[in-house]
């Protein structure tokens, strides 16, 4: 891997979680978790209300490296890591900020690494994503 | 009452313990869509699903409310992606345990989710460890 150039930004992104994007998507997934869809057992849980499914804060990863790649999949073989560092909840503006951090020579092989943050700069989602795309764009 | 097989003591390791089929219908896919920002998809083309859904199919075991024992903390996930979900498929998802330990005086279970297609092809893959009670 290279490193001469990076690391290179990707566009950042953002989602806005509300109790209603949580009860749609707990209607598309299928997952009614109380935690996610009734206060009430969010509170009793200790989180002091709803908390949205992890996979909504995480969204804004997978558009800012679509977004950088030009496409809405990610490359076949696409590797994601990531740790929940602080749960979401209804109200919350969760950011992405990623950057390629390693880059093959012959650019088939990028590992982005991301942070999740809400409104109040709180970690909520970090990790790392490990693209094999051929031609992965040199810039942001 | 969490079944046995799924708690700390006695998981029962690199089995299916749970399985759905689904068939992916392009409703579905719009709706999904349409809450995540994403336009919708050409009229007269098959609609993918954005890779981000494929996580979806394995919320759809409901593991969360049958396996897991009150007090589970979840760490964070590992997942790989292969090709889109695309209308008219036929998804089959197989949850099992791969793996079991101690850390730092805490025990742990490792999960396995993977969504396959009607050809067989890996749709998604997660993989996450969480803390057991």
């Amino acid at each position: 891997m290279t490193s001469h150039t990076l690391p290179i930004p990707l566009p950042a992104r953002e989602i806005t979680i509300s109790q209603e994007l949580i009860d749609a998507y707990a209607h598309v997934s299928g997952d009614f978790n109380t935690v996610h869809v009734d206060a009430a057992a969010g509170r009793a849980a200790g989180f002091g209300g709803t908390i949205a499914h992890g996979c909504i804060p995480i969204e804004p990863v997978f558009a800012s490296i679509q977004a950088w790649l030009g496409t809405e999949v990610l490359p076949e073989g696409t590797a994601l890591r990531l740790r929940y560092r602080a749960p979401s909840r209804p109200g919350d503006v969760i950011r992405s900020d990623a950057s390629v951090v390693r880059r093959s020579d012959d650019g088939m092989l990028a590992t982005v690494a991301f942070t999740c943050r809400n409104q109040h700069g709180t970690t909520v989602i970090d990790g790392e994503c490990d693209l094999q795309q051929p031609g992965v764009p040199d810039e942001g | 009452m969490v079944d046995a097989r799924f708690t700390w003591d006695s998981a029962v390791l690199n089995e299916v313990l749970c399985e759905r089929q689904i068939e992916v219908r392009a409703e579905e896919i719009e709706r999904f869509r349409a809450l995540m920002g994403y336009p919708p998809s050409p009229p007269d083309a098959i609609a993918v699903a954005p890779t981000s859904m494929g996580l979806t199919y394995g919320l759809g075991l409901g593991w969360e409310h049958s396996i897991f024992p009150p007090g589970v903390v979840r760490m964070g996930d590992e997942d790989r992606f292969g090709v889109p979900a695309r209308a008219g498929d036929t998804l089959t998802t197989r949850l099992r345990i791969v793996d079991r330990f101690e850390r730092k005086g805490r025990r742990f279970l490792k999960y396995e989710m993977v969504t396959r297609n009607q050809r067989g092809e890996r749709v998604c893959e997660v993989i996450f460890a969480a803390i057991m009670p």
